[in-house]
């Protein structure tokens, strides 16, 4: 262990020892670790068909990484503050409906509407799925802080009522509203691999990610999964913070409800079906604790990455698409395995 | 500092009340006026949630009024499963009708609810799907799935322009390996490929597990594994909304055949526009007037003339349909 060499040598850059630890940190952070996994999966798909290495693909993939990583970093604010949202995939599709359902009979934009005279109309579109999100995530805040059901229970029902809704609203079937060429081209291949509505996504991620990890109200989320007990004593209003906490939830699952009209150029019920599951995924692959208190939101970003990757590269290859879940379960089952490892290393 | 809190509460509480007031509104389904001759059938379907039963109502409600029979409309919201559905049999069995329209969920397992029925001297028929059993059913009405399939191989093959010696790659869109009408649909394409265009390859199928989102995933991937791909069935109406989604947005309306099955409104609108070279379409409705006439005509008289087994075709919407038949065969809810 001991190296002579350095034991003399005083310098001002950090000894060459604690240089290697760090390294080896940075080498085994979650993120690292996650991005390798990335690098492996687009080589290993890569190898097996060629066509996979391809801006068609990475758009592919982004495109489908848009919706769901917005309803994961919310999932991973409410998992880090120790709770859990179940309700996101079916806001959004209530979202998605309830915007679609808006547009067309409020606004009346039909499908004989020109795109580019719609783009008010998609605003207000976007802004109604939003607030319906929301309103989902203040009454899961209300279940849980007030009525005091476990957030396991509490977004369970509200699931179920946004289910329902949206299948009453909308009678089943999609609802078209304007959607024609020049609305639905926020995905044309002159963008590739991005489109308008991802750029959008990347800019509200990157804030979130900031504030998680910045901002000091963003540090109470840690604090109060860690400990809410703690953290109450310590004078940081729980409730108050966990009402933000799921209203955010709630407010990007609608965000990602009116992702995903665009993207169908209708709102349907059964768009966000199982999607609450993909989210959960994301985040646990991209490290964050079930426990609460522990993760990074670019590790979730990642995960989520690493989730479609595995879903195209499966297509790809011609693999039955029910191996798609295997692959995640054994990525899931790796995820934890490593950070429970990585923590009685004393590095967690 | 509680007050930002109890405003939030007070709109959380509203919220809620009002989910749970819709929620009411949808539970109890009951049409029809009080009949004549007090004749009531019971109509226990696979899935609100899902638009071909909600333009089955609609003509099964059609029907009941015509005839001055009451309707008890019944069925889960939104799962398509026989665990859901016994009970709701189960319960409306309960309430005596003289007859019961039932779209079993699971050919076996719901053959003991059928008996039961029988037994206690109520009048059954099947739509769409049927028990194992027929014996005791006065009559079994359904649309052809199989020759819906084969409709639909013809119908692409004649916009890809299909001609002997040529060679030409197509997919199938599948919600899951196992629906039955997934299945019956797959066979009667594959059969009539086989047997009519055999340069057509299908060369990739994918599931969408009822999800539009990940049929518009399946086909963006496959339009970069398959660079000439000459056409597409989506095979259910989620897949063709997908596959409708995924086309406009690449910009290959009209060089890729696209064939949907199902009826949704916004998808007929999109023949039209050119989206869907063709889409299949069953007849949900005729299917529920049949099937109650013939009840309320064998009740009253003893007899009737609709046979034991009733295929009602598909058809095929496309350009050249009228606007008259887009509208007949769009499924529309009340």
């Amino acid at each position: 262990m001991t190296d002579s060499s350095q034991a003399i040598t005083v310098t001002p850059t950090p000894a060459p020892l604690e240089r290697r630890a760090r390294a080896i940190d940075a080498l085994t952070s979650q993120s690292s670790l996650l991005l390798g996994v990335l690098v492996i999966l687009i080589i290993v798909f890569t190898i097996l068909e060629p066509k996979f290495f391809s801006v068609a693909t990475a758009s592919n993939i982004l495109t489908d990484w848009g919706s769901i990583v917005l309803i994961a970093v919310g999932q991973a604010f409410v998992i880090i503050s120790g709770g859990i949202d179940l309700s996101v995939g079916a806001v959004i599709g209530l979202s998605g409906v309830v915007a679609a359902w808006t547009m067309a009979n409020v606004l009346g934009l039909d499908q004989s509407v020109k795109g580019q005279d719609a783009w008010g109309g998609l605003l207000v579109g976007a802004a109604v799925s939003i607030g319906v999100g929301l309103l989902v995530g203040l009454i899961n805040a209300f279940l849980i802080n007030v009525l005091k059901i476990v957030p396991f229970i509490a977004t369970l029902s509200t699931m179920g009522a946004a289910l329902g809704l949206s299948v009453v609203i909308s009678q089943g079937a999609p609802i078209g509203s304007a959607n024609d060429f020049a609305l639905i081209s926020s995905f044309s291949p002159q963008w590739n691999p991005l489109s308008p509505a991802l750029i959008v996504v990347i800019l509200v991620v990157t804030v979130l990610g900031l504030y998680l990890h910045k901002a000091r109200a963003g540090l109470y989320t840690y604090a109060i999964g860690s400990n809410a007990f703690a953290a109450r004593a310590a004078g940081i209003n729980v409730a108050r913070h966990l009402t933000w906490v799921y209203a955010l939830s709630g407010a990007l699952a609608g965000l990602a409800g009116i992702y995903v009209y665009i993207r169908l150029g209708a709102g349907s019920p059964s768009s966000g079906t199982g999607r609450e599951l993909d989210a959960i995924a994301a985040v646990v692959i991209g490290g964050v604790s079930l426990m609460g208190g522990i993760g990074r939101l670019s590790g979730v970003v990642i995960g989520a990455l690493i989730l479609f990757t595995v879903q195209s590269g499966l297509i790809m290859i011609g693999v039955e698409p029910d191996w798609k879940k295997v692959v995640v379960a054994v990525l899931i089952a790796a995820a934890v395995a490593a950070q429970v490892l990585r923590k009685s290393d004393g590095r967690g | 500092m509680k007050t930002p809190f109890r405003t939030v509460a007070v709109i959380g509480t509203l919220a809620a009340a009002s989910i749970a007031i819709t929620g009411c509104a949808t539970t109890t389904e009951t049409g029809g006026e009080p009949a004549a001759d007090d004749i009531s059938i019971a109509f226990v379907m696979g899935a609100e949630s899902d638009p071909f039963f909600q333009a089955m109502k609609v003509g099964a409600e059609e029907e009941a009024a015509a005839q001055g029979v009451e309707l008890i409309w019944q069925g889960d919201p939104a799962n398509y499963s026989a665990e859901t559905q016994i009970p709701i049999v189960d319960t409306v069995l309960a309430q005596q009708p003289d007859a019961l329209v039932l779209i079993p969920t699971d050919p076996v397992a719901l053959q003991a609810s059928v008996d039961k029925a029988v037994a206690a001297g109520i009048v059954v028929a099947n739509v769409d799907t049927r028990v194992e059993d027929l014996t005791d059913v006065l009559t079994f009405i359904t649309g052809d799935n199989t020759d819906g399939g084969a409709k639909a191989a013809d119908a692409l093959a004649a916009k890809i322009g299909y001609e002997e010696g040529g060679s030409y790659e197509v997919v199938v869109g599948l919600t899951s390996p196992t629906a039955t009408t997934n299945v019956g649909r797959l066979d009667g394409f594959t059969a009539q490929i086989e047997a009519e265009y055999p340069g057509i390859e299908i060369v990739d199928v994918a599931y969408s597990e009822s999800n539009p989102e990940k049929a518009a995933t399946n086909v963006n991937n496959w339009l970069t594994k398959y660079p000439g791909l000459d056409g597409i069935f989506a095979i259910d109406g989620t897949n063709a909304s997908g596959a409708a989604a995924a086309l406009e947005a690449k910009g290959l309306v009209g060089t890729i055949g696209l064939v949907g099955y199902d009826a949704y409104p916004d998808n007929v609108a999109k023949i039209e526009a050119g989206i869907f070279t063709a889409l299949i379409a069953q007849d949900p409705a005729e299917e529920a007037r049949l099937a109650i006439r013939t009840i309320v005509e064998f009740i009253r008289t003893g007899e009737t003339s609709t046979p034991k087994e009733v295929v009602i075709p598909n058809v095929t919407l496309d350009a050249n349909t009228s606007a008259a038949d887009l509208a007949k065969y769009t499924y529309v809810a009340n």
